[in-house]
């Protein structure tokens, strides 16, 4: 319901057919604190848009200052790496399932990073984080086969019995750092558009 | 689907002495190749040895390769791992592309991996950074200091009106509306 009246609010602040669609809200009885509430129409927008963006300022500035102190302590984050997603953490080990080419010994940055989080902060992505905010670095260790899986079939009273053996490579990759490469940008977080970048 | 690897050993996901934390060490040590001089199944072994074995030990300085014929058997790779690990591996009658993929495996393995059912996809020391979450976490100091039963937290969620109260409604409005027609005749 809130939800509903909000959006309701904002077609409100936008419209100039108040009166029809105040109307339209008594034909569907919609409940009259919301009516009230939009007689007199005057939310200021812009000095809603001014307290958002400094209370980002100053969190930005407590995060920025945390790390230039380096008290954050351990970072994490998730990333996203062959359509999943990962929490790690520095001295992980993750495994990709599937054929994948990096081998033994490459190094590799994770770039598709969703989230990243100290003890005291969290960033979230919309989708994603900003390219090159969070510096994900890790290294292949292990290429091998899974055990032998046995895909077993069969149909009774129909003379059909198959049986398949499989075994499906897996990599294994150790996370060595999570670093947060650059200050946050307050005024950018703030007015930062949901990034358009869909993978 | 059979479930028979459900009876496999199982295990989480791990790496032997920490590798790839400061760097990545190899740890296959010793490969042996065995083959016969000429037998028809150590064909693509053969090949395999006069094309491609010195450029792998060229490459992997870190592994020692040994070739050992024998007469009228199988070939056969063996590669030594350094955590004591020791993986047999058949190559009867197999060309030379899929011996070279199959020393390409041992090379990356980190031991013989073949009989472990692995019950996760992720390892790690610190589960949780931020604290576990709790049932508690970031409501209202008002909770916990409740004692219960409350009449507020008895309520239902959600109370639809009731046709008593919107009839009341309703006619609470008419009243409104009435009385803003009158006050505009008056001012007229």
């Amino acid at each position: 319901m809130s939800l509903l009246a909000q959006s309701m609010r904002q077609v409100l602040r936008h419209t100039t057919q108040r009166a029809t669609l105040n109307g339209a809200m008594r034909a569907l009885s919609i409940n009259q604190k919301l009516q009230q509430q939009n007689k007199p129409a005057t939310i200021d927008v812009a000095a809603i848009a001014k307290e958002h963006q400094q209370e980002c300022q100053t969190v930005c500035e407590r995060i920025n200052q945390q790390v230039a102190k380096s008290e954050q302590g351990r970072l994490f984050a998730v990333v996203h790496l062959c359509g999943k997603q990962f929490k790690v953490t520095p001295g992980d080990i993750i495994l990709v399932e599937g054929y994948w080419p990096p081998t033994t010994g490459d190094e590799i940055s994770l770039d598709k990073v969703l989230l990243a989080g100290a003890r005291d902060f969290t960033l979230i992505g919309r989708p994603m984080l900003d390219a090159g905010l969070v510096m994900v670095k890790a290294t292949i260790i292990e290429k091998t086969l899974t055990h032998t899986k046995t895909h077993f079939k069969k149909k009774r009273r129909k003379q059909y019995m198959r049986i398949n053996f499989q075994r499906s490579p897996n990599t294994m990759i150790r996370i060595n750092s999570i670093e947060l490469t650059r200050p946050l940008d307050g005024m950018a977080e703030a007015e930062a558009e949901h990034s358009i970048r869909l993978f | 689907m059979s479930n028979s690897h459900l009876f496999l050993k199982s295990g989480f996901p791990r790496a032997p002495l920490q590798n790839g934390v400061g760097r990545y060490v190899c740890q296959l040590q010793r490969l042996t190749l065995k083959f016969c001089k000429n037998n028809g199944s150590s064909r693509g072994m053969r090949d395999f040895i006069e094309n491609h074995l010195v450029d792998f030990a060229k490459e992997n300085p870190g592994i020692v390769v040994y070739v050992k014929p024998r007469r009228h058997r199988a070939p056969v790779l063996v590669g030594e791992y350094l955590n004591g690990d020791r993986e047999w591996l058949s190559v009867r009658n197999s060309t030379q592309t899929e011996i070279s993929k199959w020393i390409d495996l041992l090379k990356t393995q980190n031991g013989s991996s073949s009989s472990l059912r692995l019950r996760k996809m992720w390892h790690t020391d610190v589960p949780s950074i931020q604290g576990p979450w709790t049932p508690f976490l970031l409501r209202s100091p008002d909770a916990h200091n409740q004692t219960y039963p409350t009449s507020e937290a008895s309520q239902p969620l959600d109370v639809p009106q009731t046709a008593t109260e919107k009839l009341i409604e309703l006619f609470k409005q008419q009243q409104l509306e009435a009385d803003t027609v009158l006050e505009q005749k008056r001012a007229e």
